[in-house]
């Protein structure tokens, strides 16, 4: 697939959903990029996996941006005609991290979902089996993947 | 780890992590009678953070961490953050180091397919002495690995630029004996274990993944491509000098675990044939190119993926500008594998003699999926 056709891609999901996707851009060859809105968060991504044929789910994971006081949780997808990965992003304010849970959509996403509460604190609503995953249940220590998060042994 | 409830009339198993076949984690049960209505995987007694640890090293200094991820693939594993350094960097890597890259992870390939056909025999339970088949022929090529990079185990050979240093005199001879010796043994595997009537009534026809579920479930690596999807990074988006190389990508139509085992059986054999290939026709030429010591990223992003042993990994590096990475986040292929595994048990009947050769068909690391 050339450039032009993941140009295409990221066109017409802006297209589908103006109101909804703050931006859409192809990152490289096969890599595009998707940025919602998170009242639109759900509704886009039923009508990537629906009508854009992102039906196999890849992983999940977010990125802490304290100075700009943010977090950013990305989905990655696969397309397995087109062998393009979507990340699928949606910017959180820091102070208010809740998100409805992608496992209605794609329910593999839930150990990602479960892995990325233990490590950065996001509350995903309505998740079907929120445990954690990675950490010892008893663990008070914080979020360890946060970016004020100081372990023993790193300065 | 906090539990889910049990269902009345059901009784819950602990199997593992002392469980001689379980790996280091935890697998609940819920049984009624033989038959296992729910499968929870009880993951991260071997979570280290290597994500936070390469937040917190250079990105050289990162290569050997990461490393650690699966030791029995370390080609693999570290070829996916160097990658993902060479783009942030905008580094050019030399031809012939390419190669020697793919031979790399080719061997490593092996190596680990090796591993899980031995320990799936072990599973089978009647087949003890081809665990021990398995290591001792792994020694061919962990002599290979020790000449080529001075160690048997996690080499961190390749580096951002190319390659550590160039092949050694004479390797590429030892590369073709080593790749004869192997096919003839994988003949004799094939007719020993793989065509006996005892491995055939364990694993046929056990825990079907269809191809529509292993798509929707995030599967990856043999076990989507022994549900009959040919998804292989490889071949999708060809890295190191896999878009020169000629060889297939390997599906079975059966679905089952007999079919999985198949998938890394047949994939070694397209991995001598690669090995064979690197070894008459690798290109001359420099193997590294000169890179600073401690190189200042642009901020940016990129994410990179390689196929490993076990399936996909995905590395997405954030740079800030500064001699480390900002964020890096590892897509492991066996954390996908594990939740298709917690799913088997409603998608197909699995009984509790099953469980081993169920969930060493997936071949699970555990330091993989824990990171």
């Amino acid at each position: 697939m050339s450039g032009v056709s993941e140009a295409d891609l990221a066109e017409k999901v802006k297209a589908a959903h103006p109101d909804l996707v703050e931006s859409s851009e192809v990152l490289r060859e096969r890599r595009v990029s998707v940025t919602v809105k998170r009242d639109g968060f759900l509704e886009v991504a039923k009508s990537l996996r629906d009508d854009f044929g992102f039906i196999h789910p890849v992983c999940g994971g977010a990125v802490d941006y304290p100075k700009e006081s943010r977090m950013q949780m990305i989905y990655y997808l696969l397309h397995p005609g087109l062998k393009v990965i979507l990340t699928y992003r949606v910017n959180l304010p820091r102070d208010d991290l809740r998100l409805p849970t992608l496992t209605q959509v794609w329910e593999a996403m839930s150990f990602h979902e479960r892995e990325t509460h233990d490590m950065f604190g996001i509350e995903f609503e309505g998740h079907p089996n929120m445990i954690p995953l990675l950490i010892p249940p008893d663990w008070r220590g914080g979020y360890p993947l946060r970016k004020d998060f100081k372990g023993e042994g790193v300065e | 780890m906090s539990e889910p409830e049990i269902k009345p009339d059901i009784m819950r198993m602990s199997w593992g992590p002392q469980h001689p076949m379980s790996g280091q984690t935890r697998i609940l049960l819920d049984v009624d009678g033989e038959k296992v209505h729910r499968i929870i995987a009880d993951l991260g007694f071997t979570h280290r953070g290597i994500e936070k640890t390469l937040e917190n090293r250079t990105f050289f200094q990162g290569i050997i961490p990461i490393e650690r991820m699966v030791m029995a693939d370390t080609a693999n594993i570290g070829l996916g953050y160097i990658t993902a350094i060479e783009e942030s960097l905008g580094i050019e890597v030399p031809e012939r180091a390419n190669w020697i890259r793919s031979l790399l992870c080719e061997m490593g390939r092996i190596n680990s397919h090796l591993y899980a056909f031995g320990l799936q025999a072990e599973a089978t339970g009647y087949f003890p002495a081809v665990f021990l088949w398995t290591t001792t022929d792994r020694t061919v090529l962990l002599k290979l690995f020790e000449e080529l990079t001075g160690a048997r185990w996690s080499y961190n050979f390749s580096l951002p630029g190319g390659v550590y240093k160039d092949l050694p005199e004479g390797f590429e001879a030892k590369v073709i004996e080593g790749v004869h010796y192997l096919r003839r043994r994988f003949e004799d595997y094939w007719t020993a274990m793989v065509e006996n009537a005892v491995f055939e009534a364990r694993c046929d026809n056990v825990a079907v993944l269809k191809p529509e579920d292993a798509i929707r479930l995030g599967a990856t690596g043999p076990v989507l491509r022994g549900s009959g999807v040919a998804l292989d990074v490889r071949k999708d988006e060809p890295y190191a000098a896999y878009a020169d190389l000629d060889f297939d990508v390997i599906t079975e139509p059966a679905c089952d675990v007999m079919a999985r085992t198949k998938v890394r059986f047949k994939e070694i054999g397209q991995s001598l044939r690669i090995m064979e290939q690197i070894a008459n026709e690798v290109p001359g030429g420099p193997v590294r190119t000169r890179v600073p010591l401690i190189p200042r990223s642009k901020p940016g992003e990129v994410l990179s993926r390689v196929e490993t042993a076990r399936g996909e990994m995905d590395v997405h590096m954030f740079t800030d500008g500064g001699s480390n990475p900002y964020r890096v986040k590892i897509g492991s292929p066996t954390l996908r594998n594990m939740y298709v595994f917690e799913r088997l048990a409603e998608l197909d009947e699995v009984l509790m003699a099953d469980i081993p050769v169920v969930i060493n068909s997936i071949d699970p690391w555990y330091l993989d999926s824990d990171r």
